[in-house]
This record gives structure tokens, C-alpha cells and sequence, in this order.
């Protein structure tokens, strides 16, 4: 509570030192902590369209919320049929991409617009568009540029059926004309690391001006010590889950016994 | 009620994960069976990771093998020198079922060739229950008994570097339980399985070993085994969940002395014909998931996530 408290006043102060047209923004979480039992969280991202509050927020301005996550290296693999067994065949990988990747806006954003302003990995609606040199992607042996597409496709596709990429409009609320929250949910499926908050303001279709901010993600509790543990210690880990295992039998066949003789 | 299993990054329920233990416990102290060939299909059935189901089911295969042997060695039906002749064999089987386990990760193959070895393994080992199982129901019915050879000769025999197994009662090569050993090795490396259904009747047929000693000598060199593949997946292949394991174990060591209090009241045959259908089952489950178009042709693998 008094992290809000800290926050409004920081709001506050901004209003009072930045110039007049300003994108101004707080946010309520520095670290998310992941742990067995998380199940998701919904990111609080606020802020104000200017910073003098009796202006107000007209049609022609908008707001870009980007949340990328920690890159990661992918292989999308395509299933073929040979002789009637579907088969992994041929693969792409995709290097660098986002872990999560998040965009809202106030209105519906276009695709050129995005590309112009070298936003958005979502623009998977027109293979087109795709920034291919933008990406260190390793194409194998897939030549073709339609196939090409598909592969870039089934990356968002399965992506979102993991609720790591979204793009969504009208999610931002706007209140007092002035002033926008919206709450961005993070489902426990993200990747751990470091992710960045861009906001922009947009009038009249160019960016006014932007806003960046970090925050990070950590998975904490027993279970990531095992976790953490048995990719730094493989072979102490491995010897420990032996000797679990050694123990049990050897206590499982005594007590039996025991028992057996009653 | 439900886990997060840190490895295989996924939660499942308590009483599921107890409840297949215990069942694959149960039938394996009932028939005197690994158990490994049910628990790492079902375990993939249940969205567990292929790797991650294989290496947990060596490592679970250890205290399962570990109880068994105990009572077998009280006995004093191990062969603990036809044992470790096996466990050289082993030794190099694991070591290269590792290896290929980990090229296959990397071709992204690993999960079709585990479904077909274990749709063979699962259909031969299905057929020659239900076959053997139908033939004593019927022998029973015609009150006949079945007499079998002790002891005879065949090719192990006549190979070199012929050793003595007092306990067996065998003067033979070594030759032959080293190459069975590096098979079970293999085997017991790519599928997480102790490899019992494979090595009792080679011991039998190929070595010639009494039956009486051939569940307890290998039992003990399935504690080896599996030992070792447990060691190699979790410093290649990271992938031996310890809490899964660590529930599994619980369970089927329960499960597994329940079933042999069972074993010794229930008639055996028709449950082993009932048991060998569940095993056809899971092999036609395994045939389809091969065989129909899958929904999403796609899959996705994380090669490397930075922190």
C-alpha cells in the first residue's frame, strides 16, 4: 500500500515537471514472484495521457502498451506423414524471439503503423509484412517463401494457444478523459527473466512520445531450488535422487517384512 | 489436490500420481514384473515430458528392483556373478542408450521412436501373455502339467572365455550375458524400463539359467542398470524429476508388496490375461497417437531461454 502511495506521488510529481504534452506512467509491481502455487497475476500499468489534468484525452490520441519478455532460441517442428506415421520432418529454428509478448491499444493500431515504427511481432494476419532480416531465424531447409510463413504462423499460433502472445484493443480504461490503467494479466506459464514495459503515446498516427520500464519475473519456492539445483549440481542431484530412491526400496522391503511376520 | 513437478515444469494431481504408482506397483509385485514398460507410457500419456517420463521411471525402477531383490536374495536365488558378468554388458549399453537418447532430443525424434519401441515392445509382450495365459487356463481345464527341461545345451555353451556360475549351475561363455546385459542396457536407457520382460527369457533360453534363480539374479542387475541411467539422464539430459519420482517410489513400493500378498491368494492366469489386455490397450493407444492426423502439425521445442 505504501508502494501506491509512493507511486501516486511520484505521478504527481511528474505532472508537475513535465512538459505539456506528456506520457506519464506508474506502474504497481517491480518483481513478480512465480512460485508452485501461482496461477497467474494481472499487471497493474497506469499513468496519464498530459500532464495537465484539465486537458483532455481527444479521438485522434492514443496509447501502445508493449510487454516483451525474455528472449529465448525455438525449434517449430512440422509433422509430416510417411507411410501413414506422422513424423517429424522438417524444422525452423527461431532465435531471439520473445518469451512473452504483449500489445494493447486504446484503438485498433495497424499493421503499417506497427511496421513503420518497427513494433510488434503480431502481425501474423500478412505474412507480407514480416521483417524477416529483423529476425535470426535458421530456415533449415525450408526454401519456400509461403512455407516460410506457415512455420512463422504456427510460432505465434502455438504461442497464443499458450497465452504468452496476446494483442488485444480497447482493454485500456480510460478515466477522466485524462488518465488510463490497465491491468495486463501474466499467466504462469511466462518465462523468468527480465521484461520491459513500453507505452507510447500517439497522436495523430506518429509516436509523441514513449516510456520505457523493466520489471522482472522470478520463480522462487522448493520446487525452482530443485529446479535450479539439478542444472547446477547434475550429478549430486542425480546421486540424491538415487539415494531416495535406494532408501525407500531397501525401507519398503523391511517393513514388509515386519509386517509379513505379524 | 495437486503438485508442480519442477522438472517435467507441470502440475498434476497427488491422487492420480499415487493411484498410477500404485496400480504399476501393484502388477509388478503380482507378477514379479519391472512395471517400467506401464509406468513411462502412462506417465506420457499423462502430459509428462517423453525424457522426463523415461529418466523418472529408471530412477523409480531402482527401489522397485531394490525391494525385490531383497527378498529373492533372502532366499538365496541371486546369482551374483552371472549378475555382474550381465552388468558389464549394461555398463556400455546404458552409456551408448544415453548417447542416442540425447542425439534423438536433439533431431526431435525422441518421442516417435519411443512410441514405436514401445508399440513393439508392448504388442509382443501383450501377445505372449495372452497366449501363454489361454494356454494354462486350458491346460488347467484338461488337468494336464506342463513338464519343462531343467538343463540343456545350445550355442552358449560352445563360445570362449567360458566361465564357471556355481549358483546356476553353469559352465558357459561370457559372451552371451555381456551382449544380452548391453541390449538391456540399450533398452533400459532409451525407455526407462528395467528390461525384465526381455531378460528372463533370454536368461532362460539363451543361457540356460534355472528359473528359480533367473527373477532374483535379475532384479539385481536391474538395480545396476537402472542406477546408472538414472546418474547418466540426470547429468546429459537433466531430465529426472525427483518429485515425481520421489511420489512413484512411494507408491509403488506400497503397491508392490500389496500385489505380491495378492499374488499368493488370487489365481494368476486369468489376471495375467486381463493384464496383458490392458498392455494391447496401451499399445493400440500408442499406435493411434502415430497414426492420426495430429490437430496441430506444429510442435515446438525451447531450445535455450536466457535468465
Amino acid at each position: 500500500m505504501h508502494f501506491k502511495i509512493f507511486l501516486l506521488i511520484k505521478l504527481f510529481v511528474l505532472f508537475l515537471i513535465s512538459p505539456a504534452s506528456a506520457l506519464v506512467i506508474g506502474s504497481d509491481e517491480e518483481e513478480i514472484y512465480i512460485d508452485a502455487n501461482f496461477s497467474g497475476k494481472n499487471l497493474l500499468v497506469f499513468g496519464a495521457f498530459y500532464s495537465d489534468p484539465s486537458q483532455a484525452r481527444d479521438d485522434k490520441s492514443d496509447i501502445l502498451i508493449e510487454v516483451v519478455g525474455p528472449s529465448e532460441d525455438v525449434v517449430i517442428r512440422k509433422k509430416e506423414s510417411f507411410f501413414g506415421f506422422w513424423l517429424n520432418s522438417k524444422s525452423v529454428g527461431f532465435n531471439d524471439v520473445p518469451g512473452f509478448y504483449y500489445l494493447s491499444s486504446t484503438n485498433e493500431i495497424t499493421n503499417e503503423f506497427l511496421n513503420k515504427n518497427n513494433i510488434g511481432l503480431l502481425n501474423k494476419k500478412d505474412t507480407q509484412l514480416i521483417d524477416w532480416s529483423a529476425l535470426n531465424i535458421d530456415w533449415g531447409n525450408v526454401k519456400n517463401q509461403k512455407e516460410k510463413g506457415t512455420f512463422y504462423d504456427a510460432l505465434i499460433r502455438t504461442k497464443e494457444s499458450e497465452d504468452v502472445y496476446r494483442k488485444v484493443n480497447g482493454e485500456i480504461q480510460i478515466i477522466d478523459g485524462n488518465l488510463f490503467r490497465s491491468y495486463i494479466e501474466i499467466p504462469n506459464t511466462v518465462p523468468v527473466g527480465q521484461y520491459k514495459v513500453n507505452l507510447y503515446l500517439i497522436i495523430d498516427n506518429k509516436i509523441s512520445n514513449e516510456y520505457s520500464y523493466n520489471f522482472m519475473v522470478t520463480r522462487v519456492g522448493i520446487e525452482e531450488a530443485i529446479y535450479s539445483f539439478s542444472k547446477n549440481y547434475p550429478l549430486i542431484y542425480g546421486l540424491i535422487s538415487l539415494l531416495i530412491a535406494i532408501l525407500i526400496g531397501l525401507s519398503g522391503a523391511e517393513v514388509f517384512k515386519r509386517f509379513r511376520k505379524v | 489436490m495437486s503438485i508442480y513437478l519442477p522438472i517435467a515444469e507441470l502440475s498434476v494431481n497427488i491422487i492420480l500420481l499415487l493411484s498410477i504408482g500404485g496400480v504399476v506397483g501393484f502388477l509388478s509385485g503380482m507378477f514379479g514384473l519391472g512395471g517400467g514398460f506401464l509406468m513411462t507410457p502412462i506417465l506420457i500419456f499423462m502430459g509428462i515430458p517423453t525424457n522426463v517420463a523415461v529418466a523418472t521411471s529408471a530412477n523409480q525402477i531402482v527401489a522397485s528392483s531394490i525391494s525385490g531383490t531383497i527378498g529373492y536374495w533372502r532366499q538365496g536365488l541371486v546369482d551374483f556373478k552371472m549378475g555382474g558378468v550381465l552388468l558389464i554388458g549394461s555398463f556400455f549399453g546404458s552409456i551408448l542408450g544415453v548417447w542416442i537418447f540425447s542425439r534423438l532430443v536433439v533431431l526431435g525424434q525422441i518421442d516417435t521412436v519411443i512410441s514405436i519401441l514401445y508399440f513393439a515392445l508392448l504388442t509382443s509382450i501383450g501377445l505372449i501373455m495372452l497366449i501363454e495365459s489361454s494356454q494354462v487356463i486350458r491346460d488347467r481345464v484338461r488337468r494336464k502339467t506342463v513338464k519343462r527341461k531343467i538343463h540343456y545345451h545350445n550355442w552358449a555353451h560352445k563360445l570362449p572365455f567360458k566361465m564357471k556360475f556355481y549358483k546356476s549351475k553353469l559352465y558357459i561363455s561370457a559372451i552371451p550375458p555381456i551382449i544380452i546385459g548391453f541390449v538391456i542396457g540399450i533398452l533400459s536407457a532409451t525407455m526407462g524400463i528395467g528390461g525384465t520382460f526381455i531378460l528372463i527369457p533370454a536368461m532362460i533360453y539363451f543361457l540356460g539359467m534355472p528359473t528359480s534363480k533367473v527373477i532374483g539374479t535379475s532384479l539385481f542387475q536391474i538395480i545396476f542398470v537402472t542406477a546408472l541411467v538414472t546418474l547418466l539422464h540426470a547429468t546429459t539430459t537433466f531430465a529426472v524429476d525427483a518429485v515425481l519420482a520421489f511420489f512413484l517410489i512411494i507408491a509403488s513400493v506400497i503397491g508392490a508388496q500389496l500385489g505380491v500378498l495378492a499374488a499368493n491368494k488370487l489365481r494368476g492366469e486369468e489376471i495375467r490375461a486381463l493384464l496383458a489386455i490392458i498392455v494391447l490397450g496401451v499399445a493400440v493407444k500408442i499406435a493411434l497417437d502415430l497414426l492420426v492426423e495430429p490437430n496441430e502439425i506444429f510442435n515446438i521445442t525451447v531450445i535455450r531461454a536466457l535468465f
